[in-house]
């Protein structure tokens, strides 16, 4: 009646970690992996898996819950009537984890540190199912992280006298009265920086949601005040657990107690000050679109136009061409813009035959001037069946859709001086129908 | 805070230093910057031989290459159970790094070598006296891993020991034990109860939520253990961590849904009621929908939809949409839960109904899940966005999905009949289409609107649906001349039949729409939908009066025939049936018209031969059908040698089963009655569930229906006496929270003085100060028996009361009888060994 076990599978669909099921039959793990196998197999698109495959075969229901990371498979199975959403936020939290301590969560990461994902992994899930200690702050007095300094450190000086290795470690752990922070933590330079980040989303442009990343490097317990100069464009908060919910209530100001390191303080979203709709934020970017579908393929025609002062970096535009399309044939060109050379548009497109996708990519989109891809594309069927929109990324540097601006971080409880910095960045993801 | 400082900093060292003596040590053997970890992962397999040795080597850099070496063989399945003893012999090693690795393994093969693993426990039993938290931790995991009932026990003491243990760490690791020893061995029933009741009363969150999740594991039924804590459990839950939030609430719920009284929604006469310790719930619970973690925000939503006076319902609306945002996965099992959420509630989603729409990159499940939410948001009002909404979806490279879209549309003109008119055109639109997924869709869509439309005509305003379809039926009348012509018969002499007089009749707006779709027989080709035109063309192709070419029949129908006929051989079965039947009514309809008998003939002849046995059955039933209807019928098969003998065959045999044209008209016509798009189901299964969530596949998960019960009860008529809930608590609550909740993230105030660095000022749980809180325990639980035996005493004069004045039986006897299947449980176990009957509880 719980998370049964949790597997990770490389590329090739072969389990590389794999919790404990010793009080299952011994089909049970290799059942869920063939079964989510078989699935990925069948699949006709990226994307398109059921991210929960229910597993019968056994005599007591159960399902495997999946995630994508690295190209590896993180799974988690569940058995009894148990909600999959539970699955998920345990894997989320477990791959979190993972990146707190390896930094990149790769193939070869997980099978350097096989050991430490080991430990993690009997400290993060009970054998009965229930999730332990998830927070990574007192996660780390337990098990050790394999930090690159010590190793460049052993690597310099190898005549460290002989420690008793004995006493050593765990005795930290559990001593911090704050589940989420470590205790008696020193830093010489303290900071702690924010980063902001907004993504717009939807469809035709929309909601925009917003996300306050934290970086923490602060000694002692630090109780800080983050107060906005416009927090009510801030709405549908959701926030780490060291945030105080009744002071946000009340005041609009995130009163919290910062773990160590890097954390998600909350998440929001936009409203606009004026307007009673949530979703009308206004697009960056217009497109438009001339398609011709013809018999075995088609032509098309896309002039995409910035609205925005600031520049848009990697925008990437992507047209799914239907499964039986073949190849596509494209020419670029950019108009009307002032800056630089007419004709060398810094943009490229490339179609991926596996995917049956074509992607269209500009680095650097300037406020002004257009920009033209015109192509055709053909088809093994007669009457092709091309996606009926276009999906649209881009990221737009220190600029944020909401101008959300903090007003001031104040520190109590600590005397020390701290740097603090805030930084906006701006994301969209949008698909423009035509 | 020097101190602190400089045991920090030593610590530090000596980790440093330990970490530094394993690299060089590698270094020196791999000569390489990685820590091997992927050598070791992808070792040859006859290195194993060395482990055993290695083992047993003196240097713990050995032991700890040994065991990672053992583990990586663990991740591969590989037997490792025979290096057992070797390893047990590490399981008191002073490195910590070692021991880690020793009880990993151990945790694993402890159930499958329980013998040896008895050869530890003296060990174990030692290490739950040692000072590091985490040490007694697992020991007490280890040991409550080894599934040997002989130990039960051993492990009991050990657990009880735990369950008062200073950190709030080991009581969560003893919460967890409890479980694993009454999965073990019910017998010890009773005095896991014993030691749940001190695990209950935890004032840290961090073990709390656990104890509540162990409570509900071993005793389900035993929700009156809760009456003292639940306020207290209520206050708590901002501070638990997040999954303790779940199992909490999930409990929770399932209290109120049996102890608490139903709340009683506003109305005239009264005012809305709620019980006190509902609204309390409810308050405590609703901060935690800004939780960042979905399971918690959806164990609240749960909460309020199964729970809350329905104005309170509206709360849960946004905190469900923005679990949509949070990720593929978490949107493709939210969906879900919406979807009931919105059927039974629409008005919560219909303004932002805009966050619901599919997008292209969707997955098939989470696209077709939308289509359901959005058709359950529909209004007068929204239903033209949806209706743009669900063509544009009908364009979806998904056959699925496009079906599902036009289905749809289909259901938008059901619901909203003044949209009826936009919704045909639409699908008539699509039968235009170049995919055949969508001509075949909104065939099927269009037939049984039409059917719909015929059969209740005084319920929809067809009036409209009729001069919207004027238009079409221009193009349509006009059209009809030059298909006539490619028919080599008499028919050829058109005659339009429709008039504008005609055309603002009941009954025929939706003929035009067969007729459009008559007149698009070539380019249907799905075989599902050529069937259902050609059942239509049949079933409402009769005319009344005398105004068409030929008499009785519309004008469209006979070409469609002709066309089926000439294709015959090529189609599928279910055309080829209904081809046949088609051929049956138009000369049932026309029993002198001798080139549409000669077409049925020839398509019965056809049929005789066919390789399908459904096909010459029914081509056989319907010949003996018309027999006797259609005059011209018997006597043009003269023509065929075959037919005449066969059917002289038959008459020879059954001379009386001939039937009149009437009798034969009402076979064929009468008795269709038409399928009224289907209403989506209610759904009985509860949120949060998987079988919610995988609702089309859970054929197994169906049965358990007793489950259900269990988690989400139905409401008593009447709550117990809310005076059991009475605490001691509650009086000094405030006063003892004020350091518990100074210290939690909830509370934190004003009234919390900075104070100077080097005294923490933030303790959430008394780690340190074991004694004190110990002997307050001590007191508490004697108040708590005090309170307990208050309460079964109350219980029964309860009961008395009840079977005097005879009110209220329903809520009184569910009470007892729960409180009965409670002790009877526990007489059970007392008695005898575990029985199979336990181990639905268990699993």
């Amino acid at each position: 009646m719980a998370i049964d076990g949790l597997i990770i599978l490389d590329p090739a669909g072969r389990p590389i970690i794999q919790s404990s099921y010793t009080t299952y039959p011994a089909a049970y793990p290799l059942l869920h992996i063939e079964a989510l196998n078989n699935a990925l197999a069948k699949a006709p698109r990226e994307g398109s898996v059921d991210p929960v495959i229910y597993v019968g075969e056994l005599s007591c229901s159960s399902a495997c819950c999946h995630v994508e990371v690295g190209g590896m498979r993180f799974v988690a199975t569940i058995s009894g009537d148990v909600d999959p959403l539970i699955a998920f936020a345990f894997l989320d939290a477990f791959i979190e984890i993972l990146h707190d301590y390896f930094g990149i969560v790769s193939v070869a990461t997980l099978k350097d540190n096989f050991d430490i994902v080991y430990q993690l992994l009997e400290e993060t899930l009970d054998s009965s199912g229930h999730p332990l200690t998830t927070s990574p702050n007192a996660l780390s007095d337990i098990v050790l992280s394999p930090s690159l300094i010590s190793k460049l450190l052993a690597s310099v000086s190898p005549a460290t006298p002989g420690v008793p290795s004995a006493r050593q470690g765990g005795y930290g752990a559990f001593t911090s009265p704050i589940p989420w922070r470590k205790a008696g933590v020193r830093h010489n330079h303290n900071e702690i920086l924010f980063d902001v980040v907004e993504e717009m989303r939807g469809i035709v442009g929309n909601n925009v949601f917003g996300k306050i990343e934290s970086n923490a490097k602060l000694s002692g317990t630090p109780d800080l005040t983050l107060t906005f100069t416009n927090p009510n464009v801030m709405t549908e908060c959701a926030f780490h657990p060291c945030v105080r919910l009744q002071k946000w209530t009340r005041d609009n100001a995130l009163s919290f107690v910062p773990p160590e390191g890097r954390f998600v303080l909350a998440e929001y979203q936009y409203r606009p000050p004026q307007s009673a709709l949530i979703s009308n934020v206004p697009i960056p970017l217009s497109l438009k679109a001339n398609m011709d579908m013809g018999e075995f393929g088609g032509t098309f025609a896309l002039t995409l136009t910035s609205r925005l002062i600031k520049v848009m970096e990697n925008l990437e535009l992507i047209f799914y061409l239907g499964e039986d399309a073949t190849s596509a044939q494209c020419t670029l060109s950019s108009a009307g813009s002032s800056v630089g050379s007419v004709g060398s548009a810094d943009g490229s497109w490339a179609f991926n035959s596996r995917t049956k996708t074509l992607r269209w990519e500009i680095l650097n989109m300037r406020s002004s001037g257009s920009w033209i891809l015109r192509g055709s594309w053909t088809s093994k069927i007669k009457a092709p069946r091309p996606a009926h929109a276009f999906q649209i990324r881009f990221e737009i540097p220190s600029y944020s859709f909401s101008s959300l601006k903090v007003d001031q971080l104040r520190l109590s409880s600590e005397t020390y001086k701290m740097y603090k910095g805030v930084r906006m960045r701006s994301k969209g993801s949008i698909e423009w129908r035509w | 805070m020097d101190g602190i400082n400089l045991n920090a900093l030593s610590e530090n060292a000596t980790r440093l230093g330990m970490r530094i003596q394993e690299t060089i040590a590698e270094h020196t053997r791999d000569l390489s910057l990685t820590r091997g970890g992927s050598s070791l992962f992808d070792m040859a397999d006859d290195k194993t031989k060395n482990i055993t040795k290695q083992l047993e080597s003196s240097s713990d850099r050995e032991k700890l290459d040994a065991m990672k070496r053992l583990i990586a063989l663990i991740s591969k399945n590989r037997p490792v159970s025979s290096y057992f003893p070797a390893v047990v012999k590490n399981v008191a090693s002073p490195n910590l790094e070692l021991r880690k690795l020793v009880y990993i393994y151990l945790l694993r093969c402890a159930p499958s070598e329980p013998d040896l693993a008895l050869l530890s426990i003296n060990t174990f039993q030692r290490d739950l006296a040692d000072p590091s938290p985490l040490i007694r931790a697992m020991a007490l995991r280890v040991l409550s891993g080894i599934r040997v009932p002989t130990v039960a026990t051993i492990v009991l003491m050990a657990v009880r020991k735990s369950a008062a243990d200073p950190s709030p760490y080991v009581r969560k690791a003893a919460a967890l034990a409890v479980m694993k020893v009454y999965k073990l061995d019910q017998a010890h029933h009773q005095t896991l109860l014993d030691i749940m009741t001190t695990l209950l009363r935890d004032r840290s969150p961090l073990s709390l939520g656990t104890a509540v999740l162990a409570l509900d594991t071993i005793a389900p039924s035993r929700l009156d253990l809760l009456h003292v804590h639940f306020r207290r459990l209520c206050r708590a839950l901002p501070d638990i961590d997040a999954w303790g939030q779940v199992d909490v609430l999930r409990v929770l719920v399932r209290y109120a849904r049996t102890m608490l009284p139903k709340p009683v929604p506003a109305s005239e006469r009264q005012e809305e009621e709620v019980d006190k310790d509902l609204k309390l719930l409810l308050a405590c619970a609703e901060p935690l929908f800004m939780n960042k973690n979905p399971a918690v925000v959806l164990a609240v939503a749960r909460a309020f939809y199964y729970l809350a006076p329905p104005p309170m319902l509206s709360k849960i609306g946004a905190p469900l949409l923005r679990l949509l945002s949070v990720s593929r996965e978490v949107e493709r099992v939210a969906l879900a839960y919406l979807l009931v959420v919105a059927r039974s509630h629409p008005a919560l989603f219909i303004t932002s109904h805009n966050r619901l729409l599919v997008r292209v990159d969707d997955a098939e499940q989470v696209k077709r899940t939308k289509i359901s939410v959005l058709l359950a948001l529909c209004t007068v009002d929204n239903h033209q966005t949806l209706l743009r909404e669900f063509v544009d979806y009908a364009q979806d490279t998904d056959d699925s999905v496009a079906g599902d879209a036009i289905h749809a549309i289909g259901r938008i003109a059901s619901l909203v009949p003044s949209s009826t008119s936009q919704c045909l055109t639409a699908l008539m639109g699509m039968i235009n289409s170049k995919q055949d997924i969508i001509v075949s869709n909104a065939v099927l869509v269009l037939k049984s609107l039409v059917q719909h439309q015929l059969l209740t005509p005084s319920c929809n305003p067809t009036t409209t649906l009729a001069t919207s379809l004027s238009s079409q039926q221009a193009l349509l009348t006009s059209s009809i001349p030059s298909l006539t012509p490619s028919i080599p018969t008499s028919l050829s002499a058109a005659h339009l039949p429709f008039t504008s007089s005609e055309s603002t009749s009941i009954v025929q707006a939706p003929l035009s729409i067969i007729a459009q779709l008559a007149r698009r027989i070539d380019d249907i080709r799905h075989p599902h939908a050529r069937a259902c035109v050609l059942w239509l063309v049949g079933q409402y192709g009769s005319v009344p009066g005398t105004g068409t070419t030929v008499e009785g029949v519309a004008d469209w129908a006979p070409d469609v025939l002709r066309k089926a006929a000439r294709s015959f051989n090529t189609e599928a079965s279910i055309v080829k049936l209904q081809t046949l039947t088609l051929a049956a009514k138009l000369i049932l309809l026309a029993p002198t018209h001798r080139t549409l008998i000669l077409l049925a003939q020839h398509v019965l002849t056809l049929a005789r031969y066919d390789e399908d046995w459904d096909v010459r059955d029914r081509a056989r039933m319907l010949r003996a059908l018309l027999v006797g209807a259609v005059a011209d019928f018997m006597s043009s098969n003269d023509e065929e040698g075959l037919g005449e003998n066969w059917n002289k065959k038959e008459h020879a045999g059954r001379p009386g089963v001939v039937l009149r044209r009437e009798q034969v008209t009402r076979v064929l016509f009468e008795g269709k009655s038409g399928t009224i798009g289907e209403e989506p189901v209610a759904d009985s299964r509860p949120l949060g569930t998987l079988s919610l969530v995988m609702e089309s596949e859970s054929l197994h998960l169906h049965d358990d229906d007793d489950e259900t019960v269990i988690d989400l009860p139905e409401w008593l008529e009447q709550g117990i006496d809310p005076a059991l809930r009475d605490s001691d608590d509650d009086a000094p609550q405030a006063a003892l929270s004020s350091t518990a909740q100074a210290i939690s993230s909830q509370a934190i105030s004003s009234q919390h003085v900075p104070t100077p660095a080097g005294s923490t000022p933030v303790v959430l749980t008394p780690a340190g100060g074991s004694t004190p809180k110990d002997t307050k325990d001590w007191r508490d639980l004697n108040k708590f028996y005090a309170s307990e035996s208050e309460s079964e005493s109350e219980d029964e004069g309860e009961e008395g009361v009840e079977e005097g004045s005879g009110i209220d039986d329903d809520s009184g006897e569910d009470e007892e009888t729960s409180e009965d299947e409670g002790d009877e449980e526990d007489e059970r176990v007392a008695e005898h060994d575990p029985s199979p009957s336990h181990e639905k509880t268990v699993l």
